[in-house]
């Protein structure tokens, strides 16, 4: 947050040895992807939606694996209930089919785009209610729960 | 006239389960839950968010399902509820 209290803007930023892409204040000093030095230049948004390929789709257990290896490491973990998953993924799934991003099934869009932003799964539900502080805390919808010990 | 709705998705788990606890409160009562899915319908959906300045005050400052949702009175519930809480919302 700025000191005004508005939220610094974001900018696309393109490696100009490997393309690696990076949405941010500010450019990496160092590309995360080829080690490069000073290497970000400033792109449009357009710009950066062609080189990231729009058109590499991810399936659902592709997505899958993406959030357990997310959730490795931290206090979380995928809700090992199969069929609860599984109804969950559907609905992320049909909900970027139908509307454009991995909206969370048990929210509802308002169609403000900087509010919506915050319901694409996986959201930051760390300081939600649901999970906050809650020895058996859970992401809103249940897709992430806090790793059993 | 007060007006009694459930906003649900179709591929939300906690809807699925407050699904049967609704079918038997009506069964009991007779009181009548208008059930609205707003992923899949979009007519819904702006109903919904229509509600937004109070459903949001209510829900943890977002459009949340599922939501019980009195029209008259606005008097509002979200998320997974015990049978009798559902109940003592329904009968308000």
């Amino acid at each position: 947050m700025s000191a005004g209290g508005n939220p610094p803007v974001k900018k696309y930023w393109r490696c100009f040895v490997c393309n690696d892409v990076h949405y941010g204040v500010k450019p990496p000093g160092i590309c995360p992807t080829c080690l490069a030095r000073n290497a970000y230049v400033l792109i449009s948004a357009a710009e950066a939606l062609k080189i990231c390929r729009p058109d590499a789709a991810m399936g659902k257990e592709e997505f899958l694996e993406a959030i357990r290896a997310f959730a490795e490491g931290n206090e979380f973990e995928v809700n090992p209930d199969p069929e609860k998953a599984a109804t969950l993924l559907e609905g992320i799934f049909n909900n970027e089919a139908n509307h454009g991003l991995k909206y969370c099934p048990c929210r509802l869009r308002t169609k403000d785009f900087d509010e919506d932003l915050k319901i694409i799964c996986p959201c930051n539900f760390l300081i939600h209610e649901t999970y906050k502080g809650l020895e058996n805390g859970e992401c809103w919808c249940g897709l992430f729960v806090r790793r059993s010990r | 006239m007060n007006k009694l709705i459930m906003f649900h998705g179709q591929e939300c788990p906690h809807c699925r389960r407050m699904m049967p606890l609704v079918a038997a409160l009506e069964k009991e009562t007779g009181i009548v839950i208008e059930k609205l899915e707003v992923w899949h319908n979009e007519q819904n959906a702006d109903l919904m968010r229509s509600y937004r300045p109070v459903i949001a005050a209510g829900c943890g400052g977002q459009l949340r399902v599922p939501t019980f949702f009195n029209t008259e009175t606005s008097d509002l519930m979200c998320g997974e509820v015990e049978y009798e809480t559902l109940k003592e919302w329904a009968s308000r």
